[in-house]
């Protein structure tokens, strides 16, 4: 039975679309409010009833400016995109994904941050199982669930060991008693660290569930989940490893460094050979968390070193390429919804010429793309600058074995940029330019207010590539509360982006005078005399061959040819041709998975199903309780 | 030397650079080969032409000769002058690559524009191997940042490591045999050559001469990575001159997936030359 509107006003699309929208606004100026109050009391919710254990305490530190910042910026973003775009109740739960990472940035005690996290965690596996009618999507769903409780069982584990060492479960305390930590506990509170935090954060080898949840989830869940969760992720890692667990060993920095490297390579490759443009993205994801984690490892290493300037100077890249990424990343997402709503599908074997009928959206898919690819003049060359100026000065400072590590280091990082210019390159050049690959009609985007949001997302991503300056001295602030050095040298970074962008600018600028006034002949497209034909266009698979089988040693890449033979084998009536690339953490996730499933079945022996074998478990056990209770 | 009269002559003597190499290669294979003066006559004659565009284009293939140039010139002007006052502040290895990226990205973006299979497949050449030359330039780069200025003389083998490892970036980066082949007229063979296809007249022009501005200040870099005082940076910028058509007359184009070899050598090279400059750990 249908509800008539004037009895409930969330029947009707409309009102729930302005009530998300409001509620967004209303997270992001939440997070606003809580930067104006940094430094103040914090705020308990569960006062003095219930066990002190379990005490709520939030208050806004200045660790999680830029964080709060992000989401004040992202939030408005993806709610004018939900106005008009997505399903219409998208605006609430949203809201409550944000209001949750809020809660997790604000969190001063235990249980506020579990409880927090963990709300966090299941709002946004509601956002990736929306559409829980796919089978595809049913599946994404169980995997993220999986890492994600995984994830939160490490940082229950971490949390608990933290508080009963301290004596206490607000974090104030905890940070207090963190110098005390004996060597095996810090260990395993790290090692629980990188577990939980970085299956959240996308990190190589629990990043599985990103490429899946991605193509699964809305465009707008996609965005906040890429652009902001793993963000928050990132600021699990930062408080453990810059306050509850510090200060660390060399070693941890060493690992954290390691594993971020990697993260950064294998998103990297992935991303240059993928066809899907939202898998590419959360591929692209998987990389710069990668960036991040690794500049985070230098950063525990600095401060392993005593060396005050390199800390600032590696923790205020961390924090710049984590918010530039962040940004860059949701407009992205949200380009990639527009081009999904407009085509039908985001299969770079399909697309091609959308930007003729998405005269809108396709100058912020651009805009994005460079700046994912860290070309000047744009936000990610300003932070990838950044980061390996934090590389390269330590070269100078570390001592040697540390310093040939980190001069691998700085060739993973630009091989991965390298990489990353390549999957952005396809992306764009295939999706954006040519002709449409197979037959689908696109209608003629019109501005609305998803066009507006992506407008505001756009905006930062050029600002602060053009004026690094702003949000450079933000972050050096914020990383010099945490390193308690306040020297910081970013170099020629606030003038260098326009002055590599402006003769390219005025390069592009003279080529188009010089058409205006001297005419450009149009004529048709040189094939040696065939004819041109969409379907004669290159393929992104096709683009991406040569990188396929250079490094197939771990794409394992295979193609399938399917000949429907006809008449005569000669004259092949229809090939069909498919080319698939294998993951190398698939393939060892799938031997552990039928290892685990092989000792499962020869565990079942105690499973004989007979009552009195049962009863005989169980006396068993209490037998052993007693004697361990003694 | 100064910065400002380095710039001033890669920019200008840029063509001569191209046509010296040029007619050296015609004459080592035994040919006469044009003057060394061509690549100027030809970008007059390029410049006074009409140019052409493929239909239903954007104006990005318009814009992208121009784009392109302006890297070429922004490169140029990145490039330290082998010892005295250097145009910048120390060698910026990642503004160096990444604004090279910069006009790759662009001109690849507008070879897809143009639908031809034969842009199409020279884009995704060369972004291939841009991906695989970007850690050795970043490395090689770095390494001489820390010798610029008194290390170089202190840290020779490291400097010639480096060198080393860029010479051989150069050759795919400046179209050189074994990587690519400049004279070839077969479109399936071509990466540099197959991205400016289908451009004509003085868009051409602009390309060229951005290409052509690009290798000098290549060849110039890399001179200046190599030890010895100020001065003999000439002697070995010569030494590159005879070096680069000497190898394009011995070495023929290797196949597309063995280049991917040559670049893992200059990786190699490149982290030797940073190993040896880390293990002398004064020349930091």
């Amino acid at each position: 039975m249908r509800r008539g509107p004037a009895l409930n006003p969330f029947a009707d699309a409309e009102p729930r679309r302005a009530l998300g929208f409001a509620a967004l606004i209303a997270a992001a100026l939440g997070a606003l409010l809580a930067i104006a109050h940094v430094g103040g009391p914090a705020v308990s919710l569960v006062p003095s009833i219930a066990p002190v254990e379990l005490r709520l305490d939030f208050s806004a530190v200045t660790t999680t400016v830029p964080f709060l910042a992000l989401i004040a910026v992202v939030a408005p973003a993806v709610g004018l995109w939900s106005l008009t775009r997505g399903g219409a109740g998208d605006g609430l739960r949203l809201a409550v994904f944000v209001g949750a990472m809020i809660g997790v940035l604000l969190a001063q005690s235990v249980a506020a941050f579990f409880f927090a996290w963990e709300t966090m965690s299941l709002v946004s596996a509601f956002l990736v199982g929306t559409h829980h009618e796919r089978r595809d999507v049913r599946r994404a769903l169980l995997s993220y669930l999986l890492v994600s409780q995984l994830g939160a069982l490490c940082i229950a584990a971490l949390l608990a060991l933290l508080g009963a060492h301290a004596g206490s479960f607000r974090f104030p305390d905890i940070v207090r008693a963190a110098p005390a930590l004996p060597t095996g506990l810090r260990t395993a509170v790290m090692a629980l660290a990188l577990v939980g935090f970085g299956s959240k954060a996308g990190l190589v080898p629990l990043h599985f569930w990103l490429p899946r949840a991605h193509p699964a989830a809305p465009a707008n869940a996609s965005a906040l989940l890429s652009g902001v969760m793993l963000n928050v992720a990132v600021y699990g890692l930062l408080v453990v490893s810059f306050a509850l667990a510090a200060p660390l060993p060399l070693s941890w920095g060493i690992a954290v460094l390691l594993v971020g490297m990697f993260s950064a390579i294998f998103g990297a490759l992935y991303a240059a050979v993928d066809t899907d443009v939202k898998r590419l993205l959360a591929y692209s994801s998987i990389e710069n968390l990668g960036i991040v984690a690794g500049v985070l490892g230098l950063a525990i290493c600095a401060a392993a070193l005593h060396d005050g300037a390199l800390e600032t100077l590696a923790l205020a890249a961390l924090l710049l390429h984590a918010i530039v990424h962040g940004l860059f990343k949701s407009l992205l997402f949200l380009a990639a919804g527009n081009v999904a709503e407009a085509a039908g599908t985001t299969d770079l074997e399909h697309l091609g010429g959308l930007r003729r009928p998405l005269p809108f959206t396709a100058p912020v898919l651009v805009i994005g793309s460079l700046a994912a690819a860290a070309l000047p003049p744009l936000s990610g060359f300003a932070s990838e600058w950044l980061v390996f100026r934090g590389f390269i000065g330590a070269l100078a400072i570390v001592p040697p074995p540390l310093a040939a590590l980190l001069a691998l280091a700085i060739g993973t990082l630009a091989a991965t940029s390298g990489m990353a210019a390549l999957a952005f390159a396809k992306m764009l050049g295939i999706a954006l330019f040519g002709e449409p690959r197979t037959t689908h009609v696109v209608e003629r985007e019109r501005p609305d207010a998803a066009t507006v949001g992506l407008a505001w997302l756009a905006l930062p991503c050029v600002a602060l590539g053009l004026a690094p300056s702003v949000a450079l001295a933000g972050c050096a602030v914020v990383a010099g509360a945490l390193s308690g050095s306040s020297a910081f040298d970013p170099g020629p970074l606030p003038v260098l982006p326009v002055l590599l962008g402006a003769l390219p600018a005025a390069g592009a600028l003279g080529a188009l005078l010089l058409a205006r006034r001297r005419g450009v002949r149009r004529v048709a497209t040189w094939t040696c005399g065939s004819p041109v034909t969409p379907r004669s266009q290159y393929t992104a698979t096709a683009f991406s061959k040569p990188i396929r089988r250079i490094f197939g040693f771990v794409l394992f890449p295979d193609h399938l040819e399917i000949r429907d033979a006809g008449a005569s084998r000669w004259f092949p009536v229809r090939v069909r041709y498919a080319v698939t690339t294998r993951y190398v953490f698939d393939e060892a996730a799938r031997y552990v998975a039928a290892a685990a499933q092989r000792l499962a079945r020869r565990m079942r022996i105690v499973q004989a199903g007979l009552l009195r074998v049962y009863l005989a478990y169980a006396v068993v056990a209490v037998l052993v309780l007693l004697a361990a209770a003694r | 030397m100064n910065a400002g009269l380095q710039y001033v002559l890669i920019v200008a003597l840029a063509p001569l650079l191209q046509g010296t190499l040029q007619s050296l290669r015609a004459k080592l294979q035994g040919g006469f080969g044009p003057t060394p003066l061509q690549p100027y006559r030809d970008l007059r004659k390029l410049w006074a032409k009409e140019a052409l565009a493929a239909t239903e284009t954007s104006a990005l293939v318009v814009a992208a000769p121009g784009i392109v140039l302006g890297v070429a010139l922004t490169f140029a002007a990145l490039v330290p002058a082998p010892g005295g006052g250097r145009g910048v502040p120390h060698i910026d290895a990642l503004a160096i690559a990444l604004v090279l990226a910069l006009g790759r990205f662009v001109l690849v973006l507008a070879a897809l524009d143009g639908r031809s299979g034969f842009s199409a497949m020279a884009a995704s050449r060369e972004m291939t191997f841009a991906a695989l030359t970007e850690a050795p330039l970043v490395l090689a780069l770095v390494s001489s940042a820390a010798g610029a200025g008194e290390g170089s003389a202190k840290m020779p083998v490291a400097g010639i490591l480096a060198a080393a490892a860029l010479l051989l970036v150069m050759l795919s980066e400046t179209a050189r045999v074994p990587v690519d082949n400049q004279a070839t007229h077969y479109e399936l063979t071509m990466i540099h050559e197959g991205l400016v296809l289908e451009y004509s007249g003085w868009s051409l022009a602009l390309l060229r001469y951005g290409a052509y501005v690009r290798q000098a200040a290549f060849y110039v870099l890399a001179a200046g990575l190599l030890p010895g005082p100020p001065g003999t940076a000439l002697l070995w910028l010569a030494g590159f001159v005879v070096i680069v058509p000497a190898v394009e007359r011995t070495y023929a184009k290797l196949r597309l997936y063995e280049v991917p070899q040559l670049f893992a050598s200059s990786v190699v090279l490149a982290l030797a030359s940073i190993g040896l400059r880390i293990a002398g750990a004064g020349a930091w």
